[in-house]
């Protein structure tokens, strides 16, 4: 396992919502989802997984079932809403701009000012 | 946004939340244990893997908390968690509860109670339809200082066609008719109003049909309206009563209606409900003929046209009174300034019971908020010794907010469970209440607790709350945390912190008990002072009985017409009454004293102009007494002092010289310059009747009520000016219970046609006259005495506690030599300098409020020096009794045993 990077301020709703808009998964799955995509690099805090789950939940841009997990056990599976993707996609905007804006401003040179 | 989704989820949390906690609960476990599932995979042992995935998840509790505050029902559990705490202190403290609880019931009890009457009587509106339309119509003569004089037809047409203001008006006869026919012959409260009364007010009858202009007839129509009361009373409730013919005052009347359950006439009666209701046209006999002179109707009201203000109408009424003055100036002298007045029909009607029901919420207002300083003290008390826990749970991490909330959450619990019993108790003790309230208080029927009531009690409670709980809720969220840990609540001392705040609610405590205490002082020293009043006679050993005669439509029916008819009755009375064994005189009266509450009633007490010889019509406008017919022995019964010349005899009858006896208020007003005795007068305006020469003066005697004063009275005889309401007095040893079935019985023997009403002792009835005084002195003082218990024991708990606080601190000054004397001092001083401001701030509140009480008293000023003497002397001995009592323990303190036990 490589060196992890803690989950920056605010991005774990963005990558909640990534995860779930690609097929319904519970608490747990939403973790592997995201480490996996990740490569195993977030360093993902499990238990505040659920209060961001439920705030998302709360707001209406997920939307929760209770299903069968792989093992045959019961779970609550979390699936994307028609409002969860306008938010995902919004959001994604908006990390673009932003993250594109902060790049080009850590790469300026003494010589562009 | 999605504002509805996000309420949807909360109400679902809500409702569903123990659902709710246990799949969060599944969800957490299913959690970890496929974390542990996996690990195992990695090659852990299942214990090992279990462990692991528990501490990767972190603290389960605190993420369940945050997945609650997320949802936002955080709050909710812990509002649950804090009122399970605060039950179980509740618990913990049984005295302390049982006190808070008990103190806080009684308080918003008594509010609960006072506020339902207030709600009913003052502040709903009148039961009719529109109420806010209807007025009470007087006729004033401002001029001659004289109001709600008497009117003619003519005037009553006046206001109906050419004021233009009125929808309609009626005039108001109230009085008593007897009922006959019936198996024993009753007296009872009629009214008799024009065709248009009821349509007027707005009623729809219970069965059969109300007055209408069908009915129309120019004296009194032969129909009768009956009360839901005398329909299930006389008739059983039997709808075939319809129809049927009952004897009012002789003259027969058709019954055409029964009104619903809860109808009131809106008016002051004599006594008791309204149960007959005639209708007539004010007219033709027994009226006098419809000349503007005749002024013989004595009360009206009306009803605006819609969208017309008071003002307006008032207005109006003044200019149409001015020119009726300049169309008519025989009728209307210039000096008497003739006019109209119109007043809210409800502010007539509760107006002269207002003060007193404020002042009594006023006195349980205070009383609830002397109850939750109390409380208030006993919390902070508690508060400092819990200080230790409040220190740790900050310690740990509670915000001070969540503190303060705790407290408040405690508090609230308090003032909820206290003011829930004190509803309790007002539900249950109301009927009881309302059994002490004078009948003078209107619409006691009306009471009862609904929801506006429930709300008056529940922000009392509220209050009350918020009073107690605020003080020690801050003072937790400000407890220093270090200090109070290390001290560990060792009780080392008394802090200054809550010293001081504890100091104010004292000294605020006292304040409201002075304030209560001064109102009590004031209305209790006019109630002395009444009781002690002189009244003119000796009313001990005096029984009282009534009749009344009747007064038929039709003259021709009455059996008592005339002088001679009436005397020969009278006669007849007296001599029977003075053969009961056991009286040893007997006479009789128009008007017995203390009892004239609605001096426009038929038959009741007016104030009759009349003209005195020699002197000019024009200058006569303003002579009015009360008249009141009297047989010889009158005085002689009540003991009453004859000044100068004669009493009545058995000679000063019809078709001899009318003579009169005066009182020294009549002497004094109307004769200030020369000696009245063989001077003569006239009531009325007819100069055909003979003059009457006044005969004798008569000592003063409180006709009209104890608290008035100086109200003329002319007493003539019975035998010369008959009338038709018959109350005997009898000296008598003898009690009214025992005597009643024998007045019963030689009333009946003359004339088994008439009631026999209200046997009482003339004691009794100068008690009945001051019952609504009697009931707010004794109401506000019973308040005043628990104010001053409870700011006693407030007194009292503060230094026992600082003394138990000090001990260590005493036991020290003693084992270095401080002597009793020098400990007892130190705590007396404190109670003391408490008490001391207290007081202080309490007498400044009242000398500038007492103002308040002034239509309360009678004979007492509201800065009434004793009063303001005695209530401070009297708070400040109990105070110092309070504090002396705690004061002498702490000179007991063994400094040994109080140093070792630290």
């Amino acid at each position: 396992m490589g060196k992890q990077i803690d989950l920056l301020q605010g991005t774990l709703d963005m990558l909640i919502l990534k995860a779930v808009s690609l097929g319904p998964l519970h608490g747990y799955g939403v973790l592997l989802r995201i480490q996996q995509i990740s490569g195993e690099q977030l360093e993902i805090q499990q238990g505040s997984l659920y209060p961001a789950l439920y705030r998302l939940e709360h707001q209406g841009w997920i939307a929760s079932e209770w299903g069968e997990s792989d093992n045959k056990r019961k779970a609550k599976f979390y699936s994307l809403t028609a409002a969860g993707r306008r938010q995902l996609h919004s959001e994604t905007e908006k990390w673009n701009r932003m993250a594109s804006l902060i790049a080009s401003i850590l790469r300026t040179t003494s010589e562009q000012i | 946004m999605n504002l509805l989704t996000r309420f949807l989820s909360w109400w679902k949390w809500m409702v569903k939340g123990q659902r709710l906690e246990s799949e969060m609960e599944t969800e957490v476990r299913f959690h970890i244990e496929s974390r542990a599932a996996d690990l195992v995979r990695k090659g852990l042992s299942q214990q090992e893997a279990m462990r692991q995935a528990r501490i990767e998840f972190g603290g389960i509790e605190s993420h369940k908390d945050a997945v609650r505050a997320s949802v936002g029902v955080r709050w909710w559990g812990e509002l649950g968690s804090d009122m399970r705490h605060g039950l179980r202190l509740l618990r913990k403290n049984p005295g302390f509860t049982a006190v808070a609880i008990l103190t806080l019931a009684l308080g918003v009890g008594a509010n609960t109670a006072i506020f339902s009457i207030v709600n009913a009587v003052l502040l709903h509106s009148l039961p009719y339809s529109d109420p806010d339309r209807l007025v009470r119509i007087f006729f004033n003569e401002p001029g001659v200082g004289l109001r709600d004089v008497s009117f003619s037809k003519p005037e009553l047409d006046d206001l109906q066609t050419r004021a233009g203001v009125f929808e309609d008006v009626t005039p108001i006869f109230e009085g008593t008719e007897n009922l006959t026919g019936a198996k024993q012959p009753e007296r009872l409260e009629a009214v008799n109003g024009s065709f248009s009364y009821f349509s007027m007010l707005g009623v729809t009858p219970q069965i059969g049909r109300l007055f209408g202009p069908q009915d129309f007839a120019p004296g009194f129509a032969p129909l009768a309206v009956i009360s839901d009361g005398l329909w299930r009373r006389a008739y059983g409730a039997d709808p075939n009563v319809l129809g049927r013919t009952i004897r009012l005052d002789g003259d027969p009347a058709t019954i055409i209606g029964v009104l619903p359950r809860g109808f009131r006439h809106p008016g002051p009666t004599t006594s008791g409900d309204v149960e007959v209701f005639g209708a007539c046209g004010f007219s033709a006999d027994p009226f006098p003929p419809p000349i503007r002179g005749n002024r013989d109707l004595v009360s009206g009201i009306g009803r605006l046209k819609p969208g017309l203000t008071l003002k307006q109408a008032q207005a109006r009424l003044t200019a149409m009174a001015a020119q009726l003055r300049h169309d008519f100036p025989t009728d209307y002298p210039p000096q008497a300034q003739w006019t109209i007045e119109i007043q809210p029909l409800q502010e007539t009607l509760v107006g002269n019971v207002r003060p007193m029901l404020l002042v009594l919420l006023g006195a349980v207002i205070l009383i609830v908020f002397i109850v939750s300083l109390n409380i208030a003290n006993l919390l902070l008390a508690r508060a400092s010794g819990r200080q230790q826990e409040m220190a740790v749970r900050l310690a740990l991490g509670a915000s001070r907010g969540r503190m303060v909330r705790q407290m408040l959450t405690e508090s609230m619990l308090l003032s909820l469970i206290g003011g829930a019993a004190g509803i309790a108790t007002a539900v249950g003790t109301l009927g009881f209440i309302l059994r002490f309230v004078p009948s003078n208080v209107p619409r006691l029927s009306e009471v009862r607790i609904d929801w506006v009531v429930l709300a008056f009690a529940l922000l009392i409670s509220i209050l009350a709350g918020l009073v107690f709980g605020l003080a020690p809720a801050l003072l937790s969220a400000k407890g220093a945390l270090s200090s109070a840990i290390r001290e560990g609540g060792r009780g080392s001392g008394y802090s200054t912190k809550t010293g001081r705040l504890r100091d104010v609610l004292i000294v605020s405590e006292l304040a409201f008990a002075v304030i209560l205490m001064v109102g009590a002082g004031l209305l209790l020293r006019t109630l002395r002072d009444l009781l002690q009043e002189n009244p003119g006679f000796n009313p001990t050993q005096v029984v009282t009985a009534n009749t009344w005669l009747g007064v038929p439509n039709d003259p021709k029916t009455d059996p008592y017409l005339g002088i001679p008819g009436k005397a020969t009755f009278d006669r007849e009375l007296l001599r029977r009454m003075k053969a009961i064994p056991g009286v040893e005189l007997a006479a009789i009266t128009s008007s017995l004293p203390t009892t004239n509450s609605n001096p426009n009633a038929v038959g009741g007490l007016e104030i009759e102009g009349f003209a005195i010889e020699d002197r000019p019509v024009e200058s006569s406008q303003d002579l009015r007494a009360e008249r009141i017919r009297i047989s010889p022995d009158y005085f002689k019964v009540l003991q009453a002092t004859l000044l100068r010349g004669r009493s009545f005899t058995e000679g000063d009858e019809d078709g001899k010289q009318p003579v009169a006896i005066i009182d020294e208020s009549t002497a004094r007003k109307y004769w200030p310059t020369r000696d009245p005795l063989g001077r003569r007068m006239r009531f009325g305006q007819d100069p055909m009747e003979p003059w009457t020469t006044v005969a004798g003066i008569i000592k003063d005697i409180k006709n009209d009520g104890l608290d008035i004063d100086g109200v003329p009275h002319i007493y003539v005889s019975v035998y010369q000016d008959p009338s038709k309401q018959v109350s005997v007095v009898l000296r008598t040893s003898l009690p009214a219970t025992l005597l009643e079935p024998q007045i019963r019985h030689e009333i009946q023997s003359i004339d088994p046609g008439l009631p026999v009403f209200n046997v009482v002792s003339m004691n009794d009835i100068l008690d009945r006259s001051l019952a609504s005084r009697r009931f707010s002195a004794d109401l506000v003082g019973g308040f005043a005495g628990l104010a001053v218990l409870l700011a006693s024991i407030g007194i009292y708990g503060l230094l026992a506690y600082m003394v138990s606080q000090r001990s260590r601190e005493i036991g020290i000054r003693m084992a270095l030599g401080a002597g009793r004397g020098g400990v007892l001092k130190l705590f007396l001083q404190k109670g003391i300098v408490l008490a001391g401001l207290g007081i202080v701030a309490g007498m400044v509140v009242s000398a500038s409020t007492a103002s308040l009480l002034g239509s309360l008293l009678y004979g007492v000023r509201p800065h009434d020096p004793a009063v303001f003497l005695i209530v401070p002397l009297l708070l400040f001995a109990v105070a110092v009794l309070a504090s002396y009592l705690p004061a002498r323990r702490a000179t007991k303190v063994d400094p040994m045993i109080a140093l070792r036990e630290s």
